[in-house]
């Protein structure tokens, strides 16, 4: 006997005997469609529930950065630092060595990269020997939650530039990097850090608020990223990644510890 | 060992199968949120605020439907909403490989961008697949040992399916 033939036997059984409905069986089923319902009721509550918890939850594990503001890091070095589109230009004009560096204030690799680095760069810039052009790369901007942390970082760093704390504003950000996929600073706080360090020219604010420089990032950015001299492998292919170290114009590996000495000796 | 029994025995094995499947994707999602709204996004398919709502619930819908099958509480209606979120996934990877995207599923943990050369498409959409079979079984044959439902009488429905002679 078919599933369907049995079925609608026990239907038949279970409404009518004789022609009039079962009273037993009827009872029967509405206690056990009663039950269902309530179990559904439990699902869809234990699902509504947990879901309902972990946005919660999970927010406010990654708004780490929604209160408080990025500390201020101060710099000793005391070179030129100049805009030039969307790049910096940091340090003395006599420097034989130019090593471009392209970074994402959200990528987590030019944050190792800073730590491990920075403060040999520092000492080299200072004593003459190379120059650095910094790039603001926004590659990450839609890791971050919301979205365009890389690019307002960028932007903000650019303006900086302009009023002559790139170098401490630059640090700053690194030295308080969000996590990718996590909340960025935002454009106010952003502000206040340039504030912190001593910018008080409205036009820096104001800067930030409109984006004024995101066009040349992005313009910037899509250059880099066709530009096959400077692609490294990223997994089985090659492409453009951050960070990227160029000396002279030639991609270096930074893995190389003394890559930085033999930048200024070879 | 009539048919019956065998046929709720599988029936206990996908429901806890699945279970597993649920509790360990989830609880891998949950504990690295960053890394979870970076697979979602991946994806390209929703704007920047959905993303963020996604990634935060999915980890979370998958904890709870693993929760229900472990315990067997509304088996069915569980099997059935767990065979809609796999619909969902298997379509979401789809498309991936259908527009050329290169990325990791992130189905268990991980996901994101990858390079062109490592993407494993027909790999997850295999495995989505087979889980689908689980809850297509669980969503016919919602009977098994050790389940709530059970217990409760009701929830499994049809009670009597397994012992009515053919």
């Amino acid at each position: 006997m078919g599933g369907a033939e049995r079925s609608a036997r026990k239907r038949r059984q279970g409404e009518r005997v004789g022609g009039k409905p079962n009273p037993v069986t009827a009872a029967r089923k509405s206690t056990g469609s009663r039950k269902q319902a309530l179990i559904g009721v439990a699902v869809v509550a234990v699902i509504a529930i947990a879901v309902v918890v972990g946005v919660i939850y999970t927010n406010s594990r990654k708004d780490a950065t929604s209160d408080g503001q990025i500390a201020a890091q101060s710099i000793s070095l005391d070179v030129p630092a100049r805009r030039d589109g969307a790049a910096v230009l940091v340090g003395r004009d006599s420097a034989k060595v130019t090593i471009d560096v392209y970074e994402d204030f959200l990528c987590p690799a030019c944050g190792a990269f800073e730590k491990t680095y920075a403060g040999a760069v520092e000492q080299k810039l200072d004593a003459g020997e190379i120059k650095v052009r910094y790039h603001m790369i926004n590659l990450l901007n839609e890791r971050s939650d919301p979205a365009g942390y890389s690019t307002d970082s960028a932007n903000a760093a650019l303006l900086a530039a302009d009023e002559g704390k790139f170098l401490a504003f630059h640090k700053s950000l690194f030295a308080s990097q969000p996590q990718e996929g996590a909340r960025g600073w935002s454009k106010d706080q952003l502000i206040a850090l340039g504030k912190l360090l001593g910018i008080t020219a409205p036009s820096f604010a104001d800067g930030v608020n409109a984006g004024k420089y995101d066009k040349d990032i992005d313009a910037a950015y899509a250059t880099a990223k066709s530009d096959e001299s400077l692609w490294q492998q990223v997994g089985s292919q090659k492409g453009f990644a951050t960070p990227t170290v160029a000396v002279n114009n030639k991609v270096i590996e930074t893995a190389d510890p003394n890559w930085l000495t033999n930048a200024t000796t070879g | 060992m009539t048919k019956g029994t065998v046929l709720v025995a599988v029936g206990t094995l996908f429901r806890l199968g699945l279970a597993a499947v649920w509790l360990v994707s989830g609880w891998l999602k949950a504990s690295d949120p960053n890394q979870t709204f970076i697979a979602v996004q991946a994806y390209d398919v929703l704007p920047g605020g959905v993303v963020s709502v996604v990634a935060g619930a999915m980890p979370f819908l998958e904890l709870a439907l693993g929760a229900l099958l472990l315990v067997g509480l509304g088996t069915r209606l569980t099997a059935v909403l767990s065979g809609v979120v796999l619909l969902v996934f298997i379509a979401a990877v789809a498309q991936s490989w259908a527009r050329g995207l290169s990325i990791d599923c992130g189905c268990f943990g991980g996901g994101g961008q990858v390079a062109a050369g490592d993407t494993r498409y027909p790999q997850e959409i295999a495995r989505d697949t087979g889980f689908l079979v689980m809850a297509v079984w669980l969503a016919i044959r919602p009977r098994t040992w050790l389940a709530v439902d059970g217990r409760l009488g009701g929830g499994a429905a049809e009670p009597v399916s397994g012992k009515v002679g053919t």
